[in-house]
């Protein structure tokens, strides 16, 4: 599982490649919370999961909760249909902003 | 001569009363010894093999106890040989006495009276006990008179009685408490059998010991799915030795059997373990199977036994031969490979598996039951409307309420798939030949993994589950979600089960059983309480929770079982596959 996280503008944008599941969740966590702390706009790039589970969900939603209270913004994008399907059990597809690609989730930041 | 009468009398009363035949002997002894007036006397009794006399009791200023001479030698050896008495009045003139023991203990023999102690049994046969040598009249001379002799055998005849009244009523209670013994062991070995069910349960069996205790054994249990497993074995030999075999072979039946039922490698791995601690020269045939009551489906192994039956719904019979060598032979000749399994459909009709005790039994007039005379009385037995349990009782009774005592223990295990067929509503499935195969993916355990509890593992659990849930026929979306519901089980064994350093393993089981797909997912930590398992409320959008609720969502199904031994927790989650994707 790989993260990788950029910079365009103002926004923070964060991939996560691979499966997150218990062993690999620990870092996404730690790095969605780094990212908040940097930066005003988080966009999450969900393109490349190839699995999440519930520690990954829980992860997503610590940081979007996290974002929330510093008044700052955590969308989600290109969330393939894996991902979706794990959002949608959660019923968390209705609690995310969730956008079709980065460029659309920046767009929107503006 | 009243002391005399006296002495007698409590002489028998003494040995008739006392725990301690030693101690009673010397008793009388010194009593005999007194009364006859004598310096000194032994006791002496022949040993086990008739080859020596020991003195069990020594009376004077020499004590010989202990002391062993041939049963031939010496004047008390000449006396017990000959059931005669002896007098040596003057040792000095008589050339047989051997001194050696005077210049060993510094006392002088003068004198020597013995009387052999003898007891005639009811056939008039003599049985030598032993003898009473009495030494050195005690009065100025020293020496023995006649009468001194004749007093001497009433007396030890007396005690000859005595001591074999007590010796054999010791021996009535050794006996007995042997006996006891033997029944407990029956009683244990009885309740090692499995206790009779219902009328109407498929699988029965009867079993009557030769002797006390059997070489025989049967057993079944009952499967969480319903299938029943069901085994029967014949342990070579009779008696105790057998019994302890039958007992060994019996649990590893059962606690093998629990953790992995295909019968092939179940008897494969029993054989092993029976070899490995070998009773020599000792073997077990055994058959073992599982019986299906949903399908009539029986898979069976045999190994070494006397072929059993089938009945089919037809009435005609078919015998199915065993498919290798008993458990127990060295692996250095067998090769120790798995038992080659029979798949059979029952098809309403009956399987009877039993020892040659059975067969080779004896009914009337010598004549031995013979396979034609069991199929009889099967035919006739479901003629009569008898079920299964009724049907082979009434062959065992057969054989044991003939005028011979049973040849051998009798042991009859039946299969009667009849109530099941008819629930069935007699619809024979059209089976694929993949099906009628063993060892097959298809049916039974897909895969079994056992690894240790930590988050590592989840991934190689999660790809298993993904193949075997794409080989059963379930689409992609259903995989994903079947593949994520499991890892959610695991990682609740991962997180919670093994608190703190505990470094435990969890083994994840993938079934699919005719139209179910199911995981078992096992620990070994302590038990769970099930009413703290809650999926968390999803309008409460909080971190954590989430995994029983993904489970309940996926899932047809999600229980705790009993765990095999009661260690550990066993979930089981289920699904049932698509019926147009069933392969």
């Amino acid at each position: 599982m790989e993260i990788n996280s950029s910079e365009q503008g103002n926004v923070k944008v964060i991939a996560i490649s691979g499966e997150v599941d218990l062993s690999t969740s620990p870092r996404v966590r730690d790095a969605l919370l780094e990212c908040i702390l940097g930066s005003q706009a988080v966009v999450v790039d969900l393109s490349q999961v190839a699995y999440i589970d519930s520690s990954g969900v829980a992860s997503l939603v610590e940081a979007f909760q996290n974002a929330k209270s510093r008044g700052q913004t955590f969308t989600l994008a290109n969330v393939g249909e894996t991902p979706l399907r794990v959002l949608k059990l959660a019923r968390l597809d209705q609690v995310f902003v969730i956008h079709g690609t980065v460029e659309e989730a920046i767009a929107a930041l503006a | 001569m009243s002391e005399q009468l006296d002495l007698l009398a409590q002489m028998g009363r003494d040995f008739a009363a006392s725990q301690d035949i030693e101690a009673t002997m010397a008793r009388a002894l010194s009593r005999i010894a007194t009364l006859v007036g004598a310096e000194g006397g032994a006791l002496f009794l022949l040993d086990n093999a008739a080859e020596n006399l020991v003195c069990h009791a020594s009376h004077g200023p020499v004590d010989i106890l202990g002391l062993s001479v041939g049963a031939d030698q010496g004047i008390v050896g000449r006396s017990v040989a000959g059931n005669v008495s002896e007098m040596v009045r003057d040792v000095s003139l008589d050339q047989s006495f051997q001194n050696s023991l005077d210049q060993q203990s510094g006392f002088t023999t003068k004198s020597i009276l013995c009387a052999p102690m003898v007891v005639r049994g009811a056939a008039q046969e003599e049985e030598r006990i032993g003898a009473i040598e009495l030494v050195n009249k005690a009065d100025a001379q020293g020496l023995f008179a006649d009468d001194d002799l004749k007093f001497l055998e009433v007396l030890a005849a007396s005690a000859a009685l005595a001591i074999h009244n007590a010796r054999m009523s010791r021996q009535l209670a050794e006996k007995e408490v042997m006996r006891r013994e033997l029944e407990r062991a029956a009683e244990i070995q009885r309740g090692l059998l499995p206790p009779p069910g219902d009328a109407n349960f498929p699988v029965s069996g009867v079993n009557r010991p030769a002797r006390v205790v059997s070489g025989d054994f049967f057993d079944h249990f009952t499967l969480f799915d319903g299938r029943i497993a069901f085994t029967l074995a014949d342990v070579s030999g009779k008696g105790m030795n057998a019994a302890l075999l039958m007992a060994k072979s019996a649990s590893l039946f059962r606690c093998l059997g629990k953790e992995d039922l295909r019968p092939g490698r179940l008897l494969q791995r029993i054989n092993a373990e029976v070899c490995e601690t070998s009773m020599r020269g000792m073997f077990v045939t055994m058959v073992a199977g599982v019986y299906d009551p949903v399908t009539g489906r029986v898979v069976m192994a045999n190994a070494g036994h006397e072929p059993p039956l089938l009945h089919k719904e037809d009435g005609t019979f078919e015998a199915l031969e065993a498919g290798s060598p008993p458990v127990g032979i060295p692996i250095e000749l067998t090769g120790g490979g798995p038992v080659p399994e029979d798949v059979l459909y029952l098809d309403g009709g009956s399987l009877y598996i039993f020892t040659d005790g059975v067969t080779e039994g004896y009914i009337a007039d010598k004549q031995e039951l013979g396979v034609d005379g069991l199929q009889t009385m099967i035919v006739e037995g479901l003629k009569a409307g008898l079920n299964g349990t009724d049907r082979i009782d009434r062959v065992a009774e057969c054989l044991t309420k003939s005028d011979e005592p049973l040849r051998d223990d009798i042991t009859i295990l039946v299969i009667d798939d009849g109530a099941n067929a008819k629930a069935r509503c007699g619809q024979k499935q059209a089976r694929t030949e993949e099906e009628q195969q063993t060892d097959q993916p298809l049916i039974g355990s897909l895969c079994k993994l056992s690894l240790p509890a930590r988050p590592q593992s989840l991934i190689l659990v999660r790809r298993a589950v993904e193949a075997s849930a794409h080989l059963s026929g379930f689409s992609k979306e259903q995989t994903q979600d079947i593949v994520l519901a499991v890892d959610e089980a695991c990682q609740n064994v991962v997180r919670h089960a093994y608190v703190g350093d505990l470094d435990g393993d969890m083994v994840v089981e993938v079934q699919r059983e005719n139209g179910d797909y199911r995981i078992l997912i096992r620990d070994f930590a302590p038990p769970v309480d099930e009413s703290n398992i809650k999926p968390r409320d999803l309008n409460d959008v909080r971190p954590g929770g989430l995994g029983v609720h993904f489970i309940r969502e996926v899932m047809d199904a999600m229980d705790y079982l009993p765990p095999p031994d009661g260690q550990g927790n066993l979930l089981r989650l289920k699904k049932s596959i698509p019926h147009n994707a069933v392969k």
